[in-house]
């Protein structure tokens, strides 16, 4: 499916709003053209000295085309907001299913462009091209028919209003084609440059880099104004063109009137006026079609990426027994890599609690990201109980294991929301009890506000020691049989450490624990004790 | 509120009507040519009904006619141009200013507002004023005079029917103002949720990661759900007002074509000599009220901008700069450090965290700061790199003290490596050159080398060209410090900050790292703070003083209980 049709196929949930906002959007302009049509008449009528319609109906009429307009304006942005916040959830749901991984290559910044831009940029394809484009294929027979019975060759001035409704909006919105995209690209870089800028103003001031990074996004600005430049300039060409046609079937109708009936022609050139003013827009609304094409594209791409690890058609039953068997495991991640480990086996049986040791970058995380289904073994099996997980839905994979990794994430929030991410019934007692386990209490505790505390971005009114705690809490608060805790002291020191540790054993009593350490202290109480290196796991204690 | 406009609204709006003189009087001209339309097109109606001119200047008014449309689409185009480089022009401007204060601040700034919200200041709020500089500015301009254009040569024709064009064209800017008011109050409504719900977005996609294996997605996007309906919620309301501005200009002009032809038809009976003169006040009905149409569609970037300013205005001002008598010229080799009696703290209702300190570094020294992570040796180095002021004491740098040091002067001796280097999107080379842009391919490699990082680089196919993402994708938490320590070898600065430098590497890479920091310390002053015990070791081995803020605090609360 295409991306505007899959886009337009989840606008269908609101398809009485659209509906009732299109309707209406009918009855404005048709209330707009009896007005021009009967005030025409009405004034041609008394200058041929011939009997006039009854005044009451001009006022009847022009109360009606200012009523139906405003409800027109209200029904068609309401039916648009809520299409548009649909969208914003969908997009989400579909990152939530792609990017468990972390958004990776793909920025935060860009992603954020696609979430709102593009999403905002998409109301204007139906405010601007579908409501009056719709209107305008409907008015085609009602003008013709009105101009008919007028005159048979007034039939003729319908060439133009063609020619600007439909083939002038289609002919710009091909030309349009990469220039919007590149608009829309011109932004998103904008914004992921500032973002850069203003995200690691530490190591910018420090280097100083405030003019680079100054220049970085003007010349991101240049290129964005470069192709907006563009865009408005095809625009109002179009525009005049559009005009000048739209002038010289005018002029056409008047000059019918020297050869049929007069009173004709002046209704004819005061409906066509309006005719004509609503239909003026659409050429311009068809570079914008250029535009949402190109944004549909980004939201549909970002939305419908594959998951890392693809779904099992049938998910087996999950397996009672929380035993975890690597077996023969290879992994690189990507053809062109070399292989993080080969042949890797490993057990850990149900309520086990094993540490697996080694130098950063041997590949101790990736262990656990193959765990998570974050990523796919190359060959071998990773079993769950006895199931391979791959035969298991993710989802309740995921929920057996509570697992804290390197790059955990402290939401802009408090640090009870930011806890309740594990646990959202947790109370009170709960939320302390994972906080004194964590050893952060004494922090909390010394905060004004306490657990209400504001956290800022990232954790940033933490310390890393403190911020890296509280994300460990969060971890022991989920209820899960399996805890995977990657390097969950660092940035404590030593005796904080050690204190944890002791806390460790205790919290994680009857869970099966999956430790991933760069070293031990000694106070762990460990059931198997695991050395990756060189791709190669090998048992040294236990 | 919308009429006491706050004073960056009014001095925006000087600015734009200043620069807009020129597009504004450009922007009379269509107005003329539709005037001379609407002339040429009443004649030949009235020619059409026997009552009009004959023969030849048929013709010519049919040329008229063609001709005031091409020379109307041609200048339209002209106006469209000369006000987009208007707005072009006024983002430009706030764009660059915003950002350098933003810049010439430094993490100051950031405290307490997210990155995000400041980022959408400096791109979404600038994007939004380009409404008000491209079309509020030159469009108001046109709704005044353009209708008083075509009014006079309506009174000109039919004082009556002026009159009435003249008295629709009062009723619309007053209506307007009653539906305006309410639409800015609920309009400065709808910006703070949209500026909410984006930092919210930002902040829930940078971790969707940890919300995905927290299984907490449904509930993420129920929540989004929420916000979405509250924004559309406050939107509708601030439209319903706004479109009533719309709907009265539409009841304006009904009204006034309704009067305008009544007030013809009864006179016109058979005085065929009127006709001209009453086709051409109805044609100028539509050309009345298109520029106040075209004021009604832009008046809610009027509307944004009252807004934007408020944005504008909680962006912090940018530091004096320093006059040029402070300078002082400190010499880059041999930088001795010192804190004498400093206290700073977050809020007076805090205890301070860092309460009378005095130490000193000598040059080519160490000084090791050691203390449970929260007891201030953050602080201390933030408060060494300039981006915290102590309420009290003096800070010095060779005796200079450092407020008098120009930043630049001041940012040049200063070396840094935290916690979590943050890892800008672009390839590795890009992001060890950051500390140096112009650094030679010796150095280049000389930093690579010293950081540990030839060997990663060699097995990658891309080397040094390998991009690495935002939060740096493809690079472990050990490799991204190590980027951050060959961007410290090739700035090459004589006074080295270590924040715990190796808090995340394991012990065979820490080892490695502290014996290439051992030759980065080598002839220059460094702090380094740390609770890693190899780290500590480290420092003693090559002589480091300790100060250790545990101690510290420890004591001095003995000697208030005491």
């Amino acid at each position: 499916m295409s991306p505007m049709r899959r886009i337009f196929s989840l606008w269908l949930r609101d398809v009485g709003w659209l509906a009732l906002a299109l309707a209406l959007a009918l009855a404005a302009l048709a209330a707009a053209v009896a007005l021009s049509g009967v005030s025409g008449r009405y004034l041609a009528a008394s200058l041929m000295g011939m009997a006039a319609l009854a005044p009451l109906s001009l006022q009847f009429i022009g109360t009606a085309r200012v009523v139906l307009r405003y409800l027109e304006r209200v029904l068609s942005h309401e039916a648009i907001f809520r299409a548009l916040a649909d969208l914003r959830v969908w997009l989400f749901r579909g990152l939530a299913a792609s990017s468990a991984g972390g958004l990776g290559f793909r920025r935060a910044g860009d992603t954020l462009a696609r979430l709102v831009n593009d999403v905002d940029t998409l109301d204007g394809l139906f405010l601007r091209i579908f409501v009056p484009g719709m209107s305008a294929a409907l008015l085609v027979p009602i003008l013709a028919w009105a101009l008919w019975r007028e005159h048979a060759g007034a039939v003729l001035v319908l060439l133009p209003f063609l020619y600007i409704a439909f083939y002038l909006p289609v002919l710009a919105a091909r030309t349009a084609g990469d220039n919007a995209g590149k608009a829309g690209l011109a932004m998103a870089g904008l914004r992921s440059a500032a973002l850069d800028a203003l995200h690691g103003l530490r190591e910018v001031k420090i280097f100083e880099a405030e003019g680079r990074m100054l220049a970085a996004v003007q010349a991101r600005e240049a290129a964005l104004l470069a192709a907006q430049r563009e865009l408005v300039a095809r625009a109002s060409a179009f525009n005049a063109r559009a005009f000048v046609l739209a002038q010289a079937g005018l002029l056409f109708a008047i000059l019918l009137g020297f050869f049929g009936v007069p009173v004709a022609a002046i209704v004819a050139v005061l409906v066509l006026t309006t005719a004509f003013e609503t239909v003026l827009g659409l050429p311009r609304a068809g570079l914008l079609y250029g535009q949402a094409k190109a944004a549909a594209a980004r939201v549909v791409q970002a939305a419908e990426a594959k998951p890392p690890v693809p779904e099992p058609d049938a998910p087996a039953a999950m397996p009672s027994r929380n035993s975890i068997a690597f077996e023969h495991v290879s992994f690189r991640y990507g053809p062109d890599r070399p292989f993080v480990f080969e042949n890797l086996s490993l057990q850990v049986p149900q309520g086990a609690r094993v540490a697996i040791l080694g130098p950063s970058g041997a590949g101790k995380s990736t262990i656990a990201a193959l765990l998570l289904k974050l990523a796919a073994p190359v060959s071998g099996q990773i079993r769950l109980g006895g199931t391979d997980i791959l035969q298991l839905s993710t989802e309740a994979l995921r929920h057996r294991i509570a697992y804290l990794g390197q790059t955990t994430h402290l939401f802009a929030d408090t640090i009870r929301n930011n806890l309740l991410l594990g646990d959202p019934a947790a109370d009170e007692a709960r939320l302390w009890a994972a906080v004194d386990a964590a050893q952060v209490a004494d922090v909390v505790r010394a905060l004004p506000e306490g657990l209400d505390a504001w956290v800022g971005e990232g954790g940033a009114t933490l310390s890393g020691g403190q911020g890296r705690r509280l994300a460990l809490a969060r971890t022991l608060l989920m209820d899960a049989p399996i805890l995977v805790l990657d390097e969950p002291c660092a940035g404590l020191d030593a005796a904080t450490e050690q204190e944890f540790l002791k806390v460790l054993n205790q919290a994680t009593e009857g869970r099966t624990v999956l430790l991933i350490l760069h070293r031990l202290t000694g106070v762990e109480q460990l059931d198997r004790i695991w050395r990756l290196t060189g791709g190669a796991l090998i048992s040294a204690a236990g | 509120m919308s009429r006491r406009s706050n004073p960056w609204v009014k001095s925006e709006q000087k600015l734009g009507f200043r620069a807009a003189r020129v597009p504004i009087l450009l922007a009379l001209l269509p107005v003329l040519c539709g005037i001379a339309q609407a002339a040429c097109a009443a004649a030949l109606l009235a020619a059409v009904l026997r009552a009009g001119p004959r023969g030849g200047a048929v013709a010519a008014y049919g040329l008229g006619f063609l001709a005031a449309a091409g020379a109307r689409a041609w200048l339209q185009m002209q106006v469209e141009r000369q006000n987009f480089e208007l707005g072009a022009a006024a983002r430009r401007r706030l764009r660059g200013s915003a950002l350098a204060a933003l810049l010439a601040l430094g993490p100051a700034a950031l405290r307490g507002r997210h990155s995000a919200e400041l980022a959408a200041t400096a791109v979404d709020r600038v994007e939004a004023m380009d409404g008000f500089h491209a079309r509020w500015i030159p469009a108001t301009a046109l709704a005044v005079l353009g209708p008083a254009l075509v009014a006079l040569a309506a009174l000109r024709a039919d004082w009556r029917a002026g009159l009435t064009l003249v008295l629709a064209g009062l009723f619309v800017p007053f209506a307007m103002a009653v539906a305006g008011i309410g639409a800015g109050v609920a309009a400065k409504k709808q910006f703070l949720a949209m500026t909410r719900l984006q930092v919210r977005f930002l902040d829930r996609i940078r971790g969707i990661s940890t919300i995905v294996l927290s299984g907490r997605a449904a509930d993420e996007a129920r929540a989004l759900a929420d916000a979405a309906r509250e924004l559309r919620l406050r939107t509708m309301r601030v439209l319903r007002m706004a479109f009533l501005s719309s709907t009265a200009l539409d009841l304006a002009a009904a009204a006034s074509l309704i009067i305008i032809v009544l007030r013809f038809s009864p006179v016109l009976h058979g005085h065929g000599a009127l006709a001209p003169t009453a086709l051409f006040c109805v044609l100028l009905v539509p050309e009345f009220f298109a520029p106040l149409r075209g004021f009604s569609a832009v008046y809610a970037d009027r509307m944004g901008a009252e807004a934007v300013a408020e944005e504008f205005a909680a962006l912090p001002a940018a530091p004096p700069a320093v006059p040029a008598v402070d300078i002082r010229s400190v010499a880059a080799h041999g930088v001795t450090l010192a804190f004498e009696n400093v206290t700073f703290g977050w809020s007076p209702d805090r205890p301070p965290v860092v309460q009378n300190l005095s130490f000193k570094v000598g040059r080519g020294e160490m000084l090791l700061l050691t203390g449970a992570s929260g007891a201030g040796k953050s602080t201390i180095m933030d408060l060494i790199l300039g981006f915290l002021a102590p309420q009290s004491g003096r800070i010095t740098i060779n005796a200079a003290e450092m407020e008098t040091l120009i930043p630049a002067a001041r940012t040049k001796m200063l070396g840094w490596i935290g916690q979590r280097p943050v890892i800008f999107a672009g390839t590795i080379e890009e992001n060890i050159r950051f500390a140096r842009p112009a650094a030679s391919e010796t150095e280049l490699a000389d930093a690579v080398s010293h950081a540990h990082l030839t060997e990663l680089i060699a097995s990658l196919p891309q080397g040094l060209k390998t991009p690495i993402g935002e939060g740096g994708f493809g690079v472990s938490g050990g490799q991204a410090q190590r980027i951050a320590i060959a961007r410290a070898f090739l700035k090459n600065a004589p006074l080295l900050l270590l924040d715990e430098p190796t808090a995340h590497l394991d012990p065979a890479v820490e080892r490695d790292v502290l014996e290439s920091l051992k030759h980065l310390a080598a002839g220059r002053t460094v702090v380094l703070a740390t609770h890693s015990t190899m780290a500590m070791d480290f420092a003693k081995t090559i002589g480091a003083k300790r100060l250790d803020l545990d101690a510290l605090r420890y004591a001095s609360w003995r000697s208030v209980t005491a």
